[in-house]
């Protein structure tokens, strides 16, 4: 065997993982322009920085506990108990280091325990990226335009019929800003404790919603309810990478086992800047909330009144439109429907600049 | 469970939590400096913080970063990266290993690990479900991985040799002989290679640290992993990188941005401090290690203790057989009796337990009151046993 055999052999194996090599929306500066981001620019509070620079200077530059400084972890389980209801203790979260690595652990870690993991056919490509790390089958949840592209409760249910026990689902939607209602959560969490399921959900864009209810808040005895975010977002931590998992305690070890084998911990900078973001995060989110909630219905009655279409959504930091293409020279800075699973709808990413406008503007005209 | 029966990681954890129940334990088995980051590193990430904060951070990491981490590998390793294609910024050298084992390893796949060797591997093959394929040795020949040993073991599933020098937790150095002579057997058997240069810059004794990807054959079938955590004492920034050929390359960098998509913006622009500005801080922390290294060495060695003579890295591997016991329950009573952590060799080398790894990252005050702790220890662990 000569070395490009083995090599051949190496990139045949990653060309054929459609999982992993899944596209993802396009890379741009997370700008305030930026219109295709993820999560939106931010500036950062001044006592964000000042908490992070006193922990640095006062040597918290070493290796801390592997699923995150005590006082963050019982930050994350406040806020989660504030913003959803949810009753999580601290010792049921894992501070990540962002919302992928969120993704992979929860995907990989708790799915050794299943033969295949239920996934709508509308999602972020980086939930499919993670499982393509080691994949395993997947049961696709049909969706389509009418449930905001969210899977819906029937779909959840028949596969749940069909045997499948371990589903990942996004609530709000990365791509349309849609959310389930509370009716639709309660059923669903019904249905997880009917059939002993586990079910991830990607809450991450919550904060920004007028509702979206968190499984993890309902009653479901026998289910194993899981929410992943990003850790206080609107704070300006975007590039700090900081996420959470907050998870029954029995499915914490093994990925925290897998947390200490692929990081031993995250950043001690981005912890403490969390903390900060943490004591101020109520303070100023609902405002930043309020106001982009304005600009989205401004954009989306301007696109309206143009003849566009706007998809529903309750998430003031997503507009998703439906146009079967984008104008030339747009196309790379919108987040690509098809990318998520749904040609023809394109996403644009509502934030305090102008840019989002002269997004919208452009795909009217 | 009880601790002795715990394994790997989940052992040294179990450790890890006991000690931190004392209040005046003394940790001598962690990989962690004791030394803060250099101010200057620190003052860069607050600049960040202003100036950078919202920088949008590709998954293979800054640009600026690769630049430097190019020039750095050229400088120190002889090592040629394209900063465009050939370098991947990490989580930390833990990811950074994770994501080459992944990148590399299928499932089935075989790997030669000489053993003992850093714990994390054993648990990064098992989660890519590949087999490891040990290769042991001892502290006789100073914990030297024989080429010959190693040739005999590979089988028609192996896929890729793993060296790591200087090696944790044996502190020995693979001289230029025997990489090269590791080079050849991965020519011979069409072998990937994955190096681990985490210790290059502490070596001691005029041993010399030499990179597999700089020597004739190497660079093209070699995927390297390097760190700013122990040469700059940067263990929670979490700051890393790989390097290797562009093909391989566009693996790692696929499997980083399904793993965690990006490395922290300030840990990055700390990280640039770290390789472009002053580089004394490194020499400082190297010298106060090679004089930790003879205080420890010289207390072994009254205490009649053999080991490997480290020739690197930042630690000494202990044989601990003579007293009978498995080094997880050795380790134990140590930490019970003296509030001294030392790592079991269990954690390490499952088959061969009988060493107990001892860091010296610990100011000399302190670590003289450990190895004073550690000598009645064993004093009282011989009387009873």
């Amino acid at each position: 065997m000569t070395m490009s055999q083995t090599k051949a052999a190496i990139l045949a194996a990653h060309a054929a993982n459609d999982l992993l090599n899944a596209p993802a929306p396009p890379l741009t500066t997370r700008t305030q322009g930026d219109v295709a981001s993820d999560e939106i620019f931010m500036p950062l509070d001044e006592r964000i920085i000042a908490t992070a620079s006193e922990a640095l200077e006062s040597g918290q530059t070493h290796y801390v506990d592997v699923p995150g400084i005590v006082p963050l972890r019982a930050a994350i389980a406040e806020y989660l108990r504030a913003a959803t209801g949810s009753l999580v203790q601290p010792t049921s979260i894992i501070v990540t280091a962002g919302m992928q690595e969120s993704r992979f652990l929860t995907i990989q870690m708790i799915g050794e325990n299943f033969d295949r993991i239920a996934m709508p056919s509308v999602v972020h490509p980086g939930a499919k990226r993670a499982l393509g790390v080691r994949p395993m089958p997947v049961e696709t949840l049909a969706c389509d335009e009418s449930s905001g592209w969210l899977a819906p409760v029937a779909e959840i249910e028949r596969a749940m019929q069909a045997g499948v026990r371990f589903f990942y689902l996004e609530s709000p939607s990365r791509l349309t800003g849609a959310a389930y209602s509370e009716a639709d959560i309660a059923a669903i969490a019904r249905l997880a404790a009917a059939h002993g399921a586990t079910i991830i959900q990607d809450q991450g864009l919550a904060p920004w919603a007028t509702t979206a209810p968190s499984l993890a808040a309902q009653p479901a005895e026998g289910a194993q309810l899981v929410s992943i975010g990003e850790a206080f977002p609107g704070m300006g931590l975007g590039s700090w990478f900081i996420g959470y998992i907050a998870a029954p305690e029995a499915l914490i070890p093994p990925m925290q086992s897998q947390k200490q084998i692929m990081a031993i911990c995250t950043s001690t900078a981005s912890q403490y800047a969390a903390l900060e973001a943490s004591r101020i995060f109520s303070e100023q989110q609902p405002g930043h909330a309020a106001r982009l909630r304005e600009i989205q219905a401004a954009l989306r009655a301007r696109l309206t009144d143009a003849g566009g279409h706007a998809l529903p959504g309750v998430t003031a930091t997503v507009l998703a439109i439906k146009a079967p293409s984008a104008p030339a020279g747009l196309e790379a800075s919108l987040a690509d429907g098809a990318d998520f699973g749904a040609p023809g709808v394109w996403r644009v990413t509502v934030s305090f600049s102008t840019e989002a406008e002269a997004a919208v503007r452009e795909l009217v005209s | 469970m009880t601790k002795p029966q715990q394994q790997g990681t989940n052992l040294l954890y179990a450790l890890i939590a006991e000690a931190k129940t004392y209040k005046d334990t003394i940790v001598m088995g962690r990989g962690d400096p004791d030394f803060d980051t250099p101010p200057h590193i620190v003052a860069a990430a607050k600049q960040a913080m202003t100036e950078h904060h919202g920088d949008h951070v590709p998954p293979e990491g800054l640009l600026a970063l690769r630049q430097a981490i190019s020039r750095r590998v050229k400088a120190v390793n002889n090592i040629d990266a394209d900063p465009e294609t050939e370098i991947v910024v990490t989580n930390g050298g833990q990811e950074a290993l994770l994501l080459m084992v992944l990148a590399v390893m299928a499932p089935g796949d075989e790997i030669i690990v000489p053993e003992p060797n850093y714990n994390t591997y054993h648990d990064a093959l098992k989660f890519a479900r590949a087999v490891k394929v040990s290769v042991p040795s001892t502290a006789d020949t100073n914990f030297r991985a024989d080429p010959e040993a190693i040739r005999a073991a590979i089988t028609p599933k192996t896929r890729a040799l793993l060296l790591v020098s200087p090696n944790n937790p044996t502190a020995g150095v693979i001289s230029r002989e025997d990489q090269q002579a590791m080079i050849q057997i991965a020519h011979d058997h069409d072998l990937v290679i994955i190096a681990d240069d985490i210790y290059d810059l502490f070596v001691y004794d005029g041993y010399q640290h030499v990179s597999t990807a700089s020597l004739p054959g190497g660079r093209e079938r070699t995927l390297t992993l390097n760190a700013l955590s122990k040469s700059f004492s940067m263990t929670g920034w979490r700051l890393g990188w790989v390097t290797g050929p562009a093909d391989l390359m566009a693996r790692v960098k696929a499997l980083k941005a399904a793993i965690s998509g990006g490395t922290s913006v300030i840990s990055q622009y700390a990280g640039l401090a770290a390789l472009t500005g002053p580089q004394e801080p490194v020499h400082a922390m190297h010298e106060a290690y090679k004089q930790r290294r003879r205080m420890v060495l010289d207390a072994l060695d009254d205490m009649g203790l053999k080991y490997g003579v480290p020739q690197g890295g930042q630690f000494v591997y202990i044989d601990i057989g003579f007293t009978g016991m498995d080094s997880a329950e050795l380790a134990q009573k140590i930490l019970s009796d003296q509030h001294v952590l030392v790592y079991p060799g269990a954690a390490f080398d499952k088959e061969r337990g009988q060493y107990v790894r001892m860091t010296f990252l610990q100011p000399e005050d302190k670590l003289r009151e450990g190895l004073d702790r550690m000598r009645v220890a064993m004093k009282n662990i011989l009387a009873t046993s």
